[in-house]
């Protein structure tokens, strides 16, 4: 029961002044605290389109978001609201037209080393074997070798690949490619993991498994996570504030803080009482009943 | 072991058949000879075979080194210049659809009799299938890498040397073994316009002087040579065994 308390404790001394306790209770995105880890003012998004009589398509606008160091934030949103196109912006690897996006107090604008994204897809390299595709990142970033090889030792024994290291990709689940590829972004040891629906390509047992692991990485080493995401139930799972967004053009619609204890584990969090209103409400926002 | 055995026992038996056909049927030996007969005559004239075999190898294996070395460059070039693709890329096609066979004799104009001119023979039937290749499997490469690398903050010599070059491998080596019989054809049609020496030299020596046989032996050769070529490079392929794994 202590350990329980100390970690919402913790959590709290975490989350920012300014922002609301009582559980279960919505804010407009607008406080935008000072000295946070990801901060982004007021972003627009406009595709041209290709075609020349195509219709500019406003993807996102006026969207302002600020996430403090070791949090954990998901957002949450129907396909095609922007939420991908946001946390490419705020990757460096997509210009946006208005605003500001400053990481670490560096403002982005193309990407950046205190940054590590992990994608839906699992991006391994077929020709290397999973260990050098860990390697791949360290390497690339010119990381010594006497720095890198332990430290991916290391996560292959954490990520239970290191049976596997020495094999190819394709020799792998989908699962464990997936696991492999975080573990790629891990082994550059970044302060703020950018997650674009990590796990959204595989199936639901290995996604709630995966989901657990990552929890389990991130109580380690605490990095700032920006998630994005389309399911209710893993942004409640992960996450100590959920933003919600609304598609055509993407903005922010609403957020919602989620006070539940860490650590966390499937078969707690859904039995705690504050569970079932969380997923309530998140579902309501975000139109689904 | 039996696989072997049922694949000699069929030829054998192929060859007999056309042994006492031709026997059979009368036919003129300077139209078809039969088979004893070309045995005979690449027996009767191995030294001289053995020698264009030599030369028509090297000839081969040159232009077609150069080939590939030639178009792996220009389909980087052309693949990362929008300008040498404006300018080289027209070119480039422009010249693969014209039958290369229309310039050999142009080749033995400039370059002569000599090494020079199967070279360049060579070269120009090979170049072509490695340059589209190239551009093909540098353009092959996933979208999502690309990003990958470049969220990985990768240099753009580090995304080419790591991601570009060996994602187009498959691609590249499918190309080889299209440049390669090219390659072959390439040195004989140029040994057919102009030389003194080589298989198409030989070829063509036969058929001046009437001798069928030896011309079936070189054309033998000929292809013995292309099939070993070919093998090879089936071989070295292999190498590059992560074609069309998405992972």
């Amino acid at each position: 029961m202590s350990t329980v308390t100390k970690t919402v404790t913790q959590l709290h001394a975490t989350r920012l002044a300014g922002e609301p306790g009582p559980a279960g209770e919505a804010t407009a995105a607008a406080a935008q605290p000072q000295g946070a880890m990801i901060e982004v003012r007021h972003i627009d998004k406009t595709f041209a389109g290709k075609q020349r009589n195509a219709s500019p398509i406003r993807i996102l606008d006026d969207v302002s978001l600020s996430i403090a160091d070791r949090e954990f934030v998901s957002i949450l949103g129907a396909s095609g609201c922007g939420k991908s196109t946001l946390l490419r912006i705020v990757a460096g690897l997509v210009p946006h037209d208005g605003g500001e996006v400053r990481v670490a107090g560096q403002r982005v604008s193309r990407p950046v080393p205190e940054i590590g994204v992990v994608f839906q897809t699992s991006n391994m390299l077929p020709w290397l074997t999973v260990r050098q595709n860990l390697l791949l990142g360290t390497r690339l970033r010119k990381i010594p070798k006497e720095t890198s090889e332990p430290r991916v030792s290391a996560l292959l024994e954490m990520l239970g690949l290191a049976q596997f290291a020495d094999h190819h990709p394709h020799e792998l689940s989908g699962g464990m490619r997936q696991r492999a590829s975080i573990g790629q972004i891990l082994a550059l040891e970044p302060k703020v993991l950018l997650m674009d629906e990590p796990f959204g390509a595989l199936d639901a047992l290995t996604r709630d498994n995966l989901n657990v692991e990552l929890l389990r990485i991130w109580q380690e080493h605490r990095q700032t996570v920006l998630l994005v995401t389309h399911s209710i139930e893993e942004a409640v799972f992960l996450s100590d504030r959920v933003i919600v967004m609304s598609a055509r053009p993407g903005k922010i619609e609403q957020e919602v803080v989620i006070d539940l204890p860490r650590p966390r584990s499937p078969q707690t969090i859904k039995q705690h009482p504050r569970y079932a209103g969380y997923i309530a409400q998140l579902s309501q926002l975000m139109g689904v009943y | 072991m039996k696989r072997i055995a049922q694949t000699i026992v069929f030829w054998g038996v192929m060859l007999a058949l056309w042994e006492m056909a031709v026997a059979y049927f009368k036919v003129q030996s300077y139209l078809m000879p039969p088979p004893s007969a070309i045995f005979r005559a690449a027996w009767e004239v191995h030294p001289q075979m053995l020698a264009d075999t030599w030369v028509t190898t090297v000839e081969v294996l040159t232009g077609f080194v150069a080939a590939v070395a030639g178009g792996l460059v220009i389909g980087v070039v052309i693949s990362y210049s929008a300008f040498a693709r404006r300018t080289l890329y027209p070119l480039v096609t422009a010249l693969q659809s014209m039958p290369k066979i229309a310039l050999a004799p142009l080749m033995i104009v400039w370059f002569g009799y000599g090494f020079a001119s199967k070279l360049a023979s060579t070269f120009l039937f090979a170049f072509f299938p490695v340059v589209v290749a190239t551009m093909g499997g540098l353009a092959s490469v996933a979208r999502n890498l690309d990003e990958h690398f470049r969220a990985l903050g990768a240099s753009p010599w580090d995304t080419f040397w790591r991601l570009y070059l060996p994602a187009a491998l498959p691609a590249f080596a499918d190309g080889l073994k299209i440049a390669m019989p090219l390659a072959v054809i390439g040195a004989i049609v140029g040994e057919f316009i102009g030389s003194e020496e080589g298989l198409g030299h030989l070829i063509v020596f036969a058929s001046a002087a009437a001798r069928t046989d030896v011309m079936f032996a070189a054309i033998l050769m000929v292809t013995l040579l292309a099939v070993v070529l070919y093998w090879v490079i089936e071989r070295l392929a292999r190498f590059v065994w992560w074609r069309g794994i998405n992972v």
